[in-house]
């Protein structure tokens, strides 16, 4: 479905039209729910949390207009932000994080995503400008959604020194996608 | 030591920040400060927004996985139980005294209904669409999403972000073609508003026409065209 498909189904549903926001479910829920799974990595919690996803864009959906995001990216967004305060709230650092990794990475390799094209070339060539391993911090704690804390323990470097890397990762990343 | 802290005063420090929530490193409770400033600082919100739109594309690696049939069933039951209208009622359903009290109002609202429409809704000519328009402009935070329904020839406004300043009103317009601006009201305060649409004005109001709003003295414009500022305008759209 075309992008503008979708943004007239969030806009409808903003509009507290039921007809559109069924729709909308069948279009995207298999994309949030992947992403629900990713971060949850588990499926009674990434059920949980997708409901409560449909139940916030059907009553945030008006929101959508004043985001620059394309509409599935808006999407997405909100059902990344809502498992990772999910599992923020749940998770003790330790325990999953070797769980985490079994699954960490069906993800497509870089240069798969860049046929993706456009825009999304950037942030990949930025990415690269990186050193590998601060790269892959920053990629696994967009798509995991890993804390500062889980992070440390799978680099096996002290909290702050994490802390440093990353902030210092996200500060050439905005000069490069800036530049 | 909250990042919030060691972070705020600096220069940036928001940008990152808002990096930092939108990656997904932080703790709980930085997590809560981030969404209360997105939902209270439109300017916090904005770094936030353009840092979903730089790192969005690798939300490409993201599979799709289909969720089981039961659980759209269970998201309507969360927003919509009181006056569901399911598919497959369900025996809790059937037995519930909130169905049936639901079921008993809307039967009397429905005959109300029918008693009253041939007197309020005189037979309409060509029963044409809803229309959306999406009101912005650069260098205004006023917002507004329009829903015109010919039908029932009503215009709902919402406002998304913005406000009038103290003795002064907004006042939505209509601009077809290369007439001059025809006004539609003051809009009246609050989110969610609704405004009459006149005849004369419903003949012209079509897929295409450009909503404009201005600002203008409390009451409205004292000349019949517009006298302040259009804070937002967009065009009307089919859905």
């Amino acid at each position: 479905m075309a992008p503008q498909d979708i943004s007239k189904l969030i806009v409808r549903t903003s509009m507290k039209d039921r007809a559109a926001f069924d729709l909308l479910y069948r279009q995207t829920s298999a994309k949030l729910f992947g992403v629900c799974l990713r971060v949850l990595n588990d499926r009674g919690d990434a059920e949980e949390a997708l409901q409560e996803v449909f139940v916030k864009i059907w009553t945030k959906a008006d929101r959508f207009a004043v985001s620059d995001l394309s509409p599935i990216s808006w999407l997405v967004a909100i059902a990344r932000n809502h498992a990772i305060d999910r599992i923020r709230a749940r998770r003790v650092p330790a325990a999953h994080i070797d769980a985490a990794l079994d699954v960490a990475d069906p993800a497509p390799g870089p240069e798969a995503m860049v046929v993706a094209g456009g825009e999304s070339e950037r942030i990949y060539h930025c990415l690269d400008e990186l050193e590998k391993d601060r790269a892959a911090a920053v990629r696994g704690a967009y798509l995991n959604g890993e804390s500062y804390a889980e992070l440390a323990e799978r680099h096996r470097v002290p909290l702050n020194t994490m802390r440093t890397w990353l902030r210092r990762s996200l500060l050439k990343l905005r000069e490069c996608l800036e530049r | 030591m909250t990042l919030a802290e060691d972070n705020g005063p600096e220069r940036g420090g928001d940008d990152l920040f808002a990096a930092e929530y939108v990656l997904g490193v932080l703790a709980t409770d930085e997590r809560q400060i981030a969404a209360r400033r997105i939902d209270t600082e439109a300017g916090f919100a904005r770094l936030v927004d353009s840092w979903e739109v730089h790192f969005s594309p690798m939300a490409a690696a993201y599979p799709e996985i289909e969720p089981p049939a039961s659980l759209k069933p269970a998201v309507d039951r969360r927003l919509f139980a009181s006056s569901s209208t399911a598919t497959q009622p369900s025996a809790g359903l059937w037995s519930s005294l909130g169905f049936w009290r639901g079921l008993a109002a809307a039967a009397v609202a429905a005959l109300a209904i029918y008693v009253a429409v041939p007197y309020l809704n005189p037979p309409v000519v060509a029963p044409q669409e809803r229309l959306v328009a999406s009101l912005a402009a650069d260098g205004s935070d006023v917002k507004y999403l329009v829903v015109y329904d010919a039908a029932r020839r009503d215009v709902g406004l919402s406002l998304v972000s913005g406000e009038r300043a103290a003795g002064k009103d907004f006042e939505l317009w209509m601009i077809e073609g290369k007439n001059a601006p025809v006004s539609m009201g003051v809009i009246p305060a609050g989110q969610t508003t609704h405004l009459a649409v006149t005849p004369a004005v419903q003949q012209k109001l079509a897929q295409g026409a450009v909503l404009a709003v201005s600002v203008e003295p409390t009451g409205g414009s004292p000349t019949g065209q517009p006298t302040g500022p259009v804070v937002a305008a967009g065009d009307l759209k089919g859905i």
